[in-house]
């Protein structure tokens, strides 16, 4: 009996190890990230005077620009998804080569990660504006006459594709490094001679990259689409830095405006909490999504 | 034996493409970056040209003569490729303040006297002179001018400090327990991760206004780093999960047959061997730190990150490009540093972590 009190004793400390070495996250996650949500949660369905509502919601659906930005997110999110995942996948099994200079070309390819939106919006700012570099750039390299001039972010409300372009455009040049590395880390576990097996049994490049490299892939590829996903539908700042409010509405845009442009409305705050909350449960659905398709949950408890 | 050489001759073309190609991708990609750095040494005269000049100079060539209130200052113009007048002033002092602010020259007011005394001993119109440009005029001017961009900076770096301190420990003791243990609720905890990400941050910014002030920690750097965590914990116990399971557990298990405690051999021997791969995720979690403006925005007021300095740089009133660039590359400089050292670590990072 006096033996086997200490040996129970440990054997509760043993599996209370893993919940104990998890609790600070859990606090932490309901001290700093519950509380805040709770609270946009119930500013949700509370009108300016404190009783239950659902009119915020009707009021979001019936705003103008919802259905625009509702748009405009799923068009930048489809098609920047998509660029951004053959763009990274295609420098992920290049630098994967490792041919002479690979690692300075590594990093130099990050770089565009390592640089502050701030900095990024400078520099799209001053080169996209009509004297900006951008033009300066083509008119030298002659494409330009001079005096003549493009006007990239100006033109009519209309002329939505073409800012859409852009955005897209910019957001995959910052985005791409970040989805690189994590499809980088996963190449970097695939061993040669798997690949190699495909090339002996006849395989060119493209079935090898088919049939064997995305295969294996698959767990690092998820990782690397549902982070960017997540994060794609919620762009909104460079849309804002380059167009201000309005130009271009997408969805996170809706919520900021509605709590930092417009903000002494009396449905301001109700609105932007109504935002969030469709916002969120956007981002949740497609996520799951997402996993189911490919296929994330069939593997749980294996880890 | 000429075949061999044929085959030389096919490979060095080949590899002659290949490297061609990969410096069309690097000039494609770094373009920009190259010219806001060339922005950021660019002349206020110059930033505001077009088209802007490709190459900051690296000296001004001007020219003086008399005009109507005075002297009649000229200074080359790189792109139109003649002299072109910018000020006609009898007073040195604005003159020099002007070759300083407005050409980003270093001219002293010694030497703009001697200039005008040749100009009154020679018969000529006008004499020439050059001087060299004042390159850091743009670095120089934001530090000294923006209104506590280096308390600021120093703020900066305390948050992305406490934010690697919180975001480690807390998140790196989760990890470990990743890599570790098999217990009830992992796969939950794993896709909070996710989750976490889903509510978005502003949103989520606006609420822990009051929060902080509650607490007396709005507008104070350690209430920023508390939120940064939020963001930094969830990928950190991805990351330092991937690390630890990249070091054998045998080796933790040979230490305790030699009657080293479970905590003594994850000191002695799985820390150390970790330590490369934790330095490495507290870069990563410096960059997104350091970079973040939004909720510094909403969460500072008196005390704003060196984010949002550059920010108001800007757009706000005293907004100017060549400023603003200057305060963005300074901004760019660490976090390039970092990633520098970070390209070693990918694999150890990322390789292990798995939705």
């Amino acid at each position: 009996m006096a033996t086997t009190k200490p040996k129970s004793f440990r054997k509760i400390w043993g599996q209370a190890t893993p919940y104990l070495l998890i609790l600070p996250v859990v606090i932490y996650y309901s001290i700093f990230w519950v509380r805040p949500v709770v609270a946009v949660i119930v500013g949700s369905f509370t009108d300016a005077s404190g009783f239950f509502t659902l009119q915020n919601f009707v009021m979001v659906f019936n705003d103008e620009s919802f259905f625009p930005a509702l748009y405009n997110t799923a068009i930048i999110v489809i098609i920047s998804v998509t660029i951004e995942f053959i763009g990274a996948l295609f420098l992920a099994l290049l630098i994967n080569r490792k041919f002479w200079g690979s690692s300075i070309f590594l990093f130099l390819m990050l770089i565009p990660m390592a640089l502050p939106a701030v900095a990024t919006g400078a520099m799209w700012m001053t080169g996209l504006t009509a004297h900006g570099w951008i033009n300066s750039l083509l008119y030298y390299l002659g494409f330009l006459a001079e005096g003549e001039k493009i006007y990239w972010l100006g033109g009519l409300q209309q002329n939505q594709l073409k800012l859409l372009a852009l955005v897209i455009i910019i957001d995959a040049w910052q985005v791409i490094p970040s989805m690189m590395i994590i499809l980088l880390a996963g190449l970097q576990n695939l061993t040669e001679e798997v690949k190699e097996a495909g090339y002996v049994f006849g395989g060119d490049f493209i079935t090898v990259l088919r049939k064997i490299t995305i295969p294996i892939l698959q767990p690092t590829i998820q990782t690397a689409v549902i982070l960017r996903l997540i994060s794609a539908i919620q762009i909104w700042l460079i849309i804002v830095l380059l167009l201000g409010f309005g130009r271009l509405p997408v969805l996170v845009e809706r919520i900021v405006y509605y709590h930092e442009e417009v903000p002494g409305l009396d449905v301001s705050y109700q609105m932007a909490a109504g935002y969030t909350i469709v916002v969120s449960v956007i981002v949740s659905l497609t996520a799951l999504l997402y996993l189911r398709v490919s296929g994330a949950f069939k593997k749980e408890e294996t880890v | 034996m000429k075949s061999k050489t044929n085959k030389k001759v096919i490979k060095a073309a080949k590899e002659t493409v290949f490297y061609l190609f990969l410096t069309t991708l690097i000039a494609g990609v770094l373009l920009p970056v190259y010219f806001i750095v060339s922005l950021s040494f660019l002349s206020t005269r110059e930033a505001y040209q077009y088209p802007l000049p490709l190459v900051p100079a690296l000296k001004t060539d001007m020219e003086l003569g008399y005009g109507e209130r005075g002297y009649l200052l000229s200074v080359w113009d790189r792109i139109d490729k003649e002299y072109q007048t910018v000020l006609d002033t009898a007073d040195l002092e604005k003159m020099e303040y002007y070759i300083k602010s407005q050409l980003g020259t270093k001219i002293t007011e010694e030497e703009l006297l001697f200039e005008t005394s040749r100009l009154e001993n020679s018969d000529e119109k006008s004499v020439f002179f050059t001087k060299p440009r004042a390159l850091l005029n743009n670095y120089d001017t934001f530090f000294r001018v923006t209104r506590d961009a280096v308390p600021a900076l120093i703020r900066s770096l305390q948050i992305a400090a406490l934010t690697i301190l919180i975001s480690l420990s807390i998140g790196g003791l989760a990890g470990y327990a990743f890599a570790r243990y098999v217990f009830k609720g992992k796969d939950t905890l794993r896709f909070s991760v996710l989750f976490v990400r889903m509510f978005p941050g502003v949103a989520i910014a606006l609420p822990m206004v009051f929060i902080l002030a509650r607490a007396n920690l709005y507008d104070e750097p350690l209430g920023l780093s508390l939120i940064y965590s939020v963001g930094a914990i969830g990928l950190t116990i991805w990351i330092t999960a991937s690390i630890f399971m990249g070091i054998p557990e045998s080796l933790e298990e040979a230490a305790q047959v030699f009657g080293a405690s479970k905590f003594q051999a994850f000191m002695k021997v799985t820390l150390p061997l970790a330590l490369p791969g934790l330095a490495a995720s507290a870069m990563y979690i410096f960059l997104g730190a350091w970079n973040e403006t939004v909720a510094a925005i909403i969460l500072t007021q008196f005390k704003p990150t060196f984010s949002v300095v550059v920010y108001q740089t800007l757009l706000g009133a005293s907004g100017q490009v060549n400023l603003a660039a200057a305060g963005g590359i300074s901004m760019a400089l660490p976090a390039i540093f970092f990633t520098f050292f970070l390209r070693k670590y990918i694999n150890r990072m990322w390789g292990g972590v798995k939705v």
